[in-house]
């Protein structure tokens, strides 16, 4: 088929505009009938010359005259030419997709707006948001917008491809030929500019030296451009001079995250500590270190740091053992194969290591062990006790010549003076009664102890305590002498006066302390039935004594829930006694006991445990007592500063208090008499969950011997020289330093810790704490 | 740690606490970290003894048992080591072993923290995570109605107006009369708010300015900070800097002898001046900064000696009535800088807050007014204020503002909203329903502390020990050892990212409705809610 021939389309039918959808179809059938140039005399139509599709490979050309309306070239093809004769109004080429075309005038806003292919060539200037979103397809050439003139704000928004060129001749804006805020979003495309510009997007775009290729491109391409808006003789101004024209590209996203503004460390030099001097902020206020630190730190800007404490407290065996003996340090002899001087030691702190801890006490020791307190079996100081007969008697230190009289020659007397024996001082016991011993010897139920035990220790007392004074009571006269005769007075002269109940018939009850007397001579008749009155551990081994003479029906009544505990309740316990409480009892008939409420229990004896008094009718008045009572300061001394007062004189209690008494006593007075300060200073006992009994085998129940027992203390607060402090250690912080002789410690790498703790953790005896730093200013 | 003895009443277990950390014997290197670093020295090295029954198949032999030992990270359970789910243990643990986990049961913790009669005090804000800021939405988007624009290729001028703003046609004849206007600053609408130095670190302190002083002049965006009440640093008074700052007096009035000396010396006046009168986290209740954070540091910014405790009073000692206040306090804070710097109070979002604003539209010198709702946070309060008093922002920030346009006065006196904005990390969201509601800009604390310097802090009861100098990242501790984990440049850094995301996101929301050149401030039609009682109160609209 050959070419037909120019067909021409009128815009204006009968005076009355053509539809733009009219017109279309009218264009689009032209093109199917075989014209490949048209004529359109355009009155305001839109979208002129796009989808030209039909004519295939062959070239259309569309020549515009007239008023052309909106798109002009919308979705046009590769085939077609359109030449607008005149401007042109919105969205030239709006999504071109390959046709060329030329405007030979002035175009609108919108100009290539989202074109992919193509070319348009503008013989004027264009409006705003000219050659926004263009792309630029890989398959084809990318598309060409040549503006002669200057373009309209906003142009080149979110370009992603394509190359502009502004050729900035007679421009709208002489000022500025790329509009305002040109480029924002663009990320792709090229932009060729020449003459003044007002800004770009600094954050998209940035304006790029031109290449050789790229200036080989632009000029060559110009004068095609200047060839079809038939502007030939420009060519030598606008190619005449590189250096008037610029690039811009498009910023690539990594090249945007670094603006042009400086960075904060920049700023933080540059500006802020310029404006507030050296060290910013608070330069001028402190001086310390502010620079950033880790979270895991070592010295001294750990938070926590771990204290070797190695004896720095007591452990509570011996803190609760009035006595004061380490019985710790008894075991960790004993594991170190010492057994001798373990048993020796207690003689440094008691006379009566077998017959109190071994018998008499209730152990005070054994109840505060740690092991105890997590249901697991004390280890047992009754075997070191009763082992102790064997003990080696200390040697005293040399002698002084002082002289300290002691008033009563039982548990309490006995103990300061074999203290300060130990002292090379010279005690001189004023007992009353004919042996020593006090109520150990007098009134403790033989059932609880062998006397040859007694005698054993008693004998040891009597071979190093030479002066003793037998069967001699002291009066007030005698008192005074004393005083001026020695040194020192240490009253020990215990309780001796039973405490009565003023009720009718009280005088038909035997004292306590009387019958016991008599039962441990077997001198006590008590009848069938046998009502104590006071369930102490005194009423106990009453009742004990009086199953033991022969009673068959043995109540002990209380006023209040019975006080007493340990071997004396299980002993009496064991007789079959009953214990009534709360019980208030109203008289003693000779038929027995009233109480109130009318109840009476029928008795053949009864005796009153409630306690004694001290018999101090020797004590001048000027000696302070209260309630019976002789008054004292922590150390035992008196209110006559050269007299003492211990035991049961100062207040009822236990064995080994007395015992206590009489070495805290010894150690006052030897010190007031070698004139030193007080010295005397009991460390604290050790928090009991610092130790780790997780280490032992809980399913040991009881004790064969002492070493068994030395195997299963935990070495409370004493280090045992495991060496796992140093093996925890994550940092390898911790080394062991042998220091003289057997002595060693651990130390501990400042400047390797973290002060993690894991040391106080995992140590077994509880001898590494973590603790707070010194506070930092 | 084992019980020893007998059970206290307070003994609990771990199933007892809020926290329980979850320990894996498996993964774990015994490396120490987790320990060093706990806060609160809540875990520690346990030893633990293992039994194995050792049963011979067919019982030929007799069975027997094996002991073993072994070393592992243990939880303890007393109230004062009890676990603040801070999770520095996991943080630092370089094998994932260890991570602390909330109880879903309500604890029994709670009913122990009251040793010796105290209640409970702690830092953060009211545990309770929701929010109905979240639930605002913004419903009006402009679709091809009216100029709908672009917040990524638009310019906007996100700025607000602080400081009595007089009507157009009053200003010639007002300073023609009187020779004076109030002042006015055209400033960022999201404020930092009140965070004292001493309450933070120094290291934070700096962070928050050094950053607030590279937006303004690195990035041209005018953003202020408030010092909250102790004092400023006398470095940061003469600088210029200043400018950038608002004034905090409150009932403390601490360092502000060291405010009066530098006047002479100022090179710029400050931004503004805030009269605290109330704080959302603790309405009614005063401020405490306890004697072991006070270092010589702190005590030479307040204009006190170190090593004791600085209470404030929960009311100005003098003030007994908003007019009292407003005469005496506002009058005179105007004075020390010849009126040229706006003044203005803030106070405990209450019910009681429309006399306060009443007795503000009559007083020329009032610059705004600052309400903070029942979701701020604080350093310290005692628990019963954190939890359970309080007046939430929006209601009231809304009765304000429609009282406002009651008195035909909306573009006047600015409103200052805060409390729990961002509390889910929605800072935007938030900032914008409450400047639709209408305030004029918001003030945040808690968030920057979270985004700026990753404060651990939550609403579901997490780490919250501002209170005694203990936080694991050094914003709110004067102790060197911990305020150095933090570095005050990458504080700055994020605090930047905040402003900069803050940003971009207030133009995702406010583009659409058509605003580019004013905040839409009262813009109320714009905002919808799927909660009728929420959408009748707050006068928007009822979506669902």
């Amino acid at each position: 088929m050959s070419p037909k021939p120019t067909i021409i389309l009128p815009g204006m039918e009968k005076g009355l505009r053509v539809d733009s959808r009219i017109l279309e179809e009218r264009i689009q059938k032209a093109v199917s009938d075989g014209h490949r140039v048209i004529e359109v005399i355009a009155q305001g139509q839109h979208g002129i010359g796009g989808r030209l599709w039909k004519a295939g490979s062959e070239s259309v050309m569309v020549r515009i005259l007239g008023t052309s309306g909106q798109r002009v070239g919308s979705m046009g093809f590769p085939n077609t030419v359109i030449d607008v004769v005149g401007p042109a109004s919105d969205d030239v080429g709006w999504l071109n997709a390959g046709a060329r075309i030329v405007v030979r005038g002035n175009a609108t806003n919108g100009t290539g707006n989202a074109m992919a292919q193509g070319k348009i060539y503008i013989a004027g200037s264009i409006g705003a948001r000219g050659m926004t979103m263009t792309k630029h397809n890989p398959r084809f050439d990318p598309p060409e917008l040549w503006v002669l003139g200057g373009v309209g704000d906003s142009f080149a928004e979110f370009m992603a491809g394509g190359i502009a060129v502004i050729c900035g001749q007679n421009p709208q804006n002489t000022e500025n030929v790329l509009g305002y805020r040109p480029c924002v979003g663009m990320v792709g495309g090229k932009i060729f500019f020449r003459g003044p510009h007002q800004g770009i997007s600094d954050q998209d775009a940035r304006i790029a030296p031109l290449s050789d290729e790229d200036w080989e491109w632009l000029t060559q391409n110009m004068k095609e451009f200047l060839e079809i808006v038939k502007q030939k003789d420009l060519l030598p101004r606008l190619t005449g001079d590189r250096g008037d024209w610029q690039l811009i590209v498009a910023r690539k996203p990594q090249e945007k995250k670094s603006g042009t503004v400086r960075n904060l460390k920049q700023f933080r030099e540059a500006v802020w500590n310029r404006e507030l001097g050296g060290g910013g902020l608070i330069g001028d206020l402190t001086d310390r270190d502010r620079s950033p630190i880790e979270i895991i730190t070592t010295g001294t800007l750990r938070r926590f740091i771990p204290l070797w404490e190695n004896a720095k407290y007591l452990p509570p065996c011996q803190a609760s053992c009035p006595t004061g003996i380490p019985v710790q340090k008894r075991w960790a002899l004993i594991r170190k194969g010492q057994i001798d001087e373990a048993v020796d030691l207690a003689l440094l702190y008691t006379p009566f290591p077998a017959t109190v801890c071994g018998h008499l006490c209730p152990n005070l020791c054994m109840q505060n062990c740690t092991r105890h307190f997590s249901s697991l079996p004390a280890v047992d100081t009754t075997l070191l006790g009763k082992a102790s007969l064997q003990a080696k008697s200390p040697e005293p230190l040399p002698p002084t010549g002082r002289r300290i009289a002691v008033i009563g020659g039982g548990a309490a007397g006995l103990s300061v003076a074999w203290q300060l024996w130990l002292k090379g001082h010279e005690p001189v016991i004023y007992e009353m009664r004919d042996k020593l011993g006090g109520k150990i010897t007098d009134s403790v139920p033989r059932s609880r102890i062998p006397d040859e035990v007694i005698e054993h220790e008693l004998n040891r007392l009597a071979e190093k305590l030479s002066h003793r004074n037998l069967g001699q009571a002291i009066s007030l006269e005698a008192f005074v002498k004393l005083r001026e005769e020695f040194d020192f007075i240490v009253i020990a002269a215990g309780a001796q006066t039973p405490r009565t109940l003023p009720i009718p018939g009280s005088d038909r009850a035997a004292a306590a302390l009387d019958f016991l007397r008599r039962a441990r001579n077997d001198e006590a008749s008590v009848g069938e039935k046998v009502v104590i009155i006071g369930a102490g551990n005194v009423g106990c081994d009453a009742a004990a004594e009086a199953a033991r003479a022969g009673a068959r029906d043995i109540t002990l009544v209380d006023i209040q829930e019975p006080a007493s505990f340990g071997v004396e309740r299980r002993h009496a316990e064991a007789a079959g006694a009953r214990f009534l409480w709360p019980r208030n009892v109203l008289a003693i008939a000779s038929t027995g006991v009233e109480l109130s409420g009318g109840e009476v229990l029928p008795a053949d004896t009864v005796i009153v445990a409630v306690g004694d008094q001290p018999d101090l009718s020797f004590l001048p008045e000027e000696i302070a007592t209260q309630r019976g009572f002789v008054v004292v300061d922590d150390r035992f001394r008196s209110s006559d500063p050269r007299v003492f007062a211990i035991g049961d004189a100062v207040r009822p209690g236990l064995l080994t208090e007395a015992i206590g008494a009489g070495r805290i006593a010894a150690e006052a007075i030897d010190d007031l008499l070698r004139g030193r300060q007080e010295t005397y200073d009991r460390l604290p006992m050790l928090d009991r969950r610092r130790v780790k009994l997780e280490y032992f085998d809980p399913r040991v129940l009881s004790f064969e011997d002492p070493a068994s027992c030395a195997l299963q203390c935990a070495s409370c607060g004493a280090c045992r020289d495991c060496r796992l402090c140093e093996t925890i250690c994550p940092e390898s912080a911790i080394t062991r330093r042998t220091l003289e002789g057997e002595a060693f410690e651990y130390v501990v790498d400042a400047d390797r810790c973290i002060g993690c703790g894991f040391c106080a953790g995992a140590c077994p005896t509880g001898v590494w704490a973590l603790v707070e730093n010194d506070p930092m200013e | 740690m084992e019980p020893m003895g007998r059970l206290d009443p307070s003994e609990l277990s771990v199933k007892d606490l809020p926290w329980q950390i979850l320990w894996d014997k498996e993964k774990c290197s015994l490396c120490g970290r987790c320990t060093a670093a706990c806060p609160v020295r809540a875990i520690e090295l346990g030893v633990h003894r293992k039994r194995i029954l050792q049963i011979p198949v067919g019982l030929q032999e007799h069975p027997s048992n094996l002991f073993s030992l072994y070393h592992g990270i243990r939880q303890r359970t007393d109230p004062a080591h009890a676990c603040t789910g801070c999770a520095l243990c996991s943080l630092v643990c370089p094998n994932g072993a260890i991570v602390p986990i909330r109880s879903a049961e309500t604890d029994k913790l709670r009913f122990h923290v009251n040793a010796g009669g105290t209640p409970r005090r702690r830092g953060g804000r009211r545990n309770d995570p929701r929010s109905l800021l979240d639930e605002i939405k913004f419903i009006r988007i402009s679709m091809l109605t009216d100029p709908a624009l672009d917040a990524g290729r638009h310019e906007f001028e996100l700025r607000t107006l602080l400081g009595r703003v007089l009507p157009p046609e009053q200003i010639p004849t007002v300073i023609a009369q009187d020779g004076w206007a109030p002042p006015v600053r055209e400033i960022y609408p999201l404020i930092i708010g009140s965070m004292s130095f001493g309450a933070l670190s120094p290291n934070m302190w700096e962070g928050i300015q050094l950053g607030v002083a590279y937006l303004n002049e690195e990035m041209g965006m005018p953003v202020r900070v408030c010092t909250g009440e102790g004092g400023c640093p006398p470095r940061l008074l003469r600088s210029r800097f200043l400018k950038y700052v608002i004034l905090q007096i409150a009932s403390g009035y601490f360092g502000w002898d060291e405010i009066i000396h530098a006047l002479p010396d100022m090179k710029e006046d400050p931004c503004a001046v805030e009269i605290k009168y109330g704080q959302g986290a603790k309405p009614g209740d005063g401020g405490l900064l306890m004697w072991y954070k006070v270092n010589r540091l702190i005590a030479a910014i307040r204009g006190v000696p170190p090593g004791i405790s600085l209470p404030s009073p929960p009311t100005h000692q003098t003030k007994y009535s908003i007019e009292e206040a407003v005469a005496k306090m506002i009058q005179s804070m105007s004075m020390a800088w010849g009126f040229r710097v706006p003044v203005f109070p803030k106070i405990s979002a209450t019910s009681t807050t429309l006399a306060v604003l009443n007795n503000l539209t009559r007083n020329p010198y009032a610059g705004g007014l600052a309400l903070d709702g029942e979701d701020g946070g604080t350093g310290a309060a005692y628990n019963v204020s954190m939890d359970h008093m309080g007046h939430p922002i929006a209601s009231n920030v809304r009765d304000a503002y429609l009282n406002l346009v009651r008195l035909g006065k909306q573009n006047e006196l600015p409103l200052l909203a805060a409390g729990g904005i961002g509390k889910n990390g929605n800072l935007a969201a938030n900032a914008a329903a409450l400047i639709m509601l209408g305030a004029s800009g918001v003030q945040i604390g808690k968030y920057l502390m979270q985004a700026a310097a990753g404060c651990l802090g939550s609403e579901a009861d997490r780490c919250n020990i501002c209170n005694i100098g203990l936080c694991p990242k050094g914003i709110t501790s004067q102790d060197p050892r911990l305020d150095r984990r933090l570095d005050p440049e990458k504080v700055a850094e994020r605090l930047v990212d905040v402003y900069l995301s803050f940003d971009t996101e207030l133009k995702k929301i406010v583009a659409p409705l058509g605003r580019s050149t004013s905040l839409p401030i009262g813009m109320s039609d714009a905002l919808g809610i799927a909660d009728h009682p929420a959408a009748e109160r707050l006068g928007i609209r009822y979506v669902i």
